[in-house]
């Protein structure tokens, strides 16, 4: 039976579910990413497509173009910023901010930016915009600073989210992860969202589990995944059963499906 | 006559900080009696049954008379309090804001993209575009002289959403902090808001105040310490210290607002 935790914002609140995680963790096997892989290629596609738990919380609804601003920019500084002082202790969530954006800027002044990157959004922005992104950055860092300052067991900020290319069914999946927490040989996902959870957020939660999964070599599931919405004081989880990684494989494929049929509609 | 002071006069921070050693203990206790005193409220107010679309309330629903709110509640006006806002952004990372209208201009836009508040301030005449670079920038020298040096070590965190859900979705709490420092997982309260306003202190100013607290109580389950706001059109500062009467009252003034709107309803 799949289950999904609700529980409101406040201290331990994260100690009490990481400590109450199952135990074993789950594998995704060779035969499960097979036929993973055949229900995504019966979904024709022209275009390669990108499915994350996003799409699936708005049913395949296409996203509008994405741009750089500084609400955009800000999980990707806030959270390398919150990895710089988990590194160097003494630095403030502050300056690991700035230290990052500057890293980034010099990573475009160097010409290892491509277009379209990070580096290069900052790099073309002025200070002020550079202000900005600074200051949700803070926010963001700060925010999942907090939360995770009291989790007692080991935990790392994720070195990027989880991606999975679909063997030959044109489609890649990409699941959201801020922090790992490492209890034994098991792992807990943390994921931050601003807002608050809606109705599909368990959906987007087995997306995220699941993609998660799919992106380790060993197949290896994590035994819970949390949602952390600061803004709306909300924690949701789900537990990396091995129907709720069905359940989630299943939701990517229909969502395939219904962007599928929203992008013929269009074109119609 | 001329008045000499003792000591300079405190900035904004130092009221928010106040001091150190006599902090309380951080409340934890407070939210669930208080989130139970608004269901029940709302409850009568509403009874079981799940609207269509919910009731939200904003800082703005405390507002006080409409001649107020007509004369603050303008586009200017509300183009001056967004640029404000920006610029007290920047501040908070430590940028010396010397030209704060284009500033805070570009960073909104670079946030925001094109809407329709960043369409109306392009198409303004020269002589209103004149009129709110002068606004903008007589206000951010207000707040610039007044704010005083924010360490980086208190955590500023600026334009901070909170969005609280009540009695099953039906009535939603929606609201946004100008300025938060102070941290959440000390032992002792540390959290003050300030909320900062382009229009003088009013009767409403009060409750706006109570209500920062009461939300930010709800989302993080801890009590803040203070609860601020600071005029830049008249360089007042209010700052109300955050207990159980404070927050009680802050739950009341919701459940007067929601009665007020079903009433009109």
């Amino acid at each position: 039976m799949s289950a999904l935790t609700h529980r409101r914002y406040s201290r331990n609140v994260l100690n009490r579910l990481i400590n109450e995680a199952p135990g074993d963790p789950h594998a995704l096997t060779d035969d499960h990413r097979r036929s993973l892989s055949a229900r995504f290629r019966g979904v024709a596609s022209a275009d390669h497509r990108r499915l994350d738990a996003w799409m699936v919380e708005r049913a395949g609804e296409p996203m509008g173009a994405f741009r750089w601003s500084p609400t955009t920019a800000k999980r990707v500084v806030g959270n390398a910023a919150l990895r710089r002082t988990l590194n160097d202790p003494t630095l403030t969530r502050f300056d690991a901010v700035d230290i990052e954006v500057t890293d980034q800027l010099l990573r475009a002044a160097s010409g290892y930016a491509r277009a379209g990157s990070l580096a290069s959004y900052l790099a073309q922005a002025s200070p002020s915009v550079l202000g900005l992104v600074s200051a949700e950055a803070a926010n963001w860092a700060t925010q999942l600073g907090e939360a995770v300052e009291g989790i007692d067991a080991p935990w790392s900020v994720a070195m990027s989210d989880a991606y999975y290319d679909v063997a030959r069914a044109r489609t890649t999946l990409r699941g959201r992860r801020d922090v790992i927490v490492t209890r034994g040989l098991s792992r807990i996902l943390l994921r931050v969202r601003a807002g608050a959870p809606g109705k599909s957020a368990g959906p987007g939660l087995r997306a995220d589990l699941t993609i998660d999964a799919l992106a380790e070599p060993t197949g290896l599931a994590a035994t819970r995944v949390i949602g952390l919405w600061p803004e709306a004081g909300v924690v949701l989880s789900v537990d990396g059963t091995m129907e709720d990684l069905r359940s989630g494989a299943r939701d990517l494929v229909r969502t395939a499906v219904a962007h599928q049929r929203q992008r013929l509609a269009r074109a119609a | 006559m001329t008045s000499l002071l003792d000591a300079p006069p405190l900035n904004v921070m130092d009221v928010l900080r106040g001091e150190r050693t006599t902090r309380p203990v951080a409340n934890a206790t407070a939210a669930p009696g208080l989130r139970a005193l608004l269901e029940d409220g709302i409850f009568e107010l509403f009874g079981s049954a799940l609207r269509d679309e919910p009731v939200t309330v904003r800082a703005s629903s405390f507002r006080a008379a409409p001649f107020v709110s007509e004369l603050c509640g303008s586009t200017l006006a509300q183009v001056r309090g967004i640029l404000i806002t920006q610029a007290l952004r920047l501040m908070s990372v430590g940028l010396d804001v010397g030209d704060a209208f284009h500033e805070a201009l570009l960073a909104w836009r670079a946030d925001v993209g094109a809407n329709e508040l960043t369409n109306f301030v392009d198409h303004l005449d020269a002589g209103d575009r004149a009129r709110l670079v002068t606004d903008v920038t007589a206000h951010c020298v207000t707040l610039k002289r007044s704010l005083g040096p924010l360490s980086n070590r208190w955590l500023p965190r600026t334009s901070l959403r909170a969005y609280q859900r009540l009695a099953g979705g039906n009535v939603v709490l929606r609201d946004v902090v100008d300025l938060m420092v102070g941290t959440t997982t000390s032992d002792v309260a540390s959290v003050a808001l300030l909320d900062v306003t382009t229009s003088p202190l009013g009767e409403g100013g009060e409750r706006v105040m109570r209500y920062h607290a009461l939300v930010q109580t709800l989302r993080t389950s801890i009590a803040p310490l203070r609860t601020s706001m600071f005029s830049t059109a008249t360089g007042e500062l209010w700052s109300l210290d955050v207990d159980d009467e404070l927050l009680t009252r802050a739950a009341l003034d919701v459940l007067d607002v929601l009665t007020r709107l079903v009433v009109v309803a």
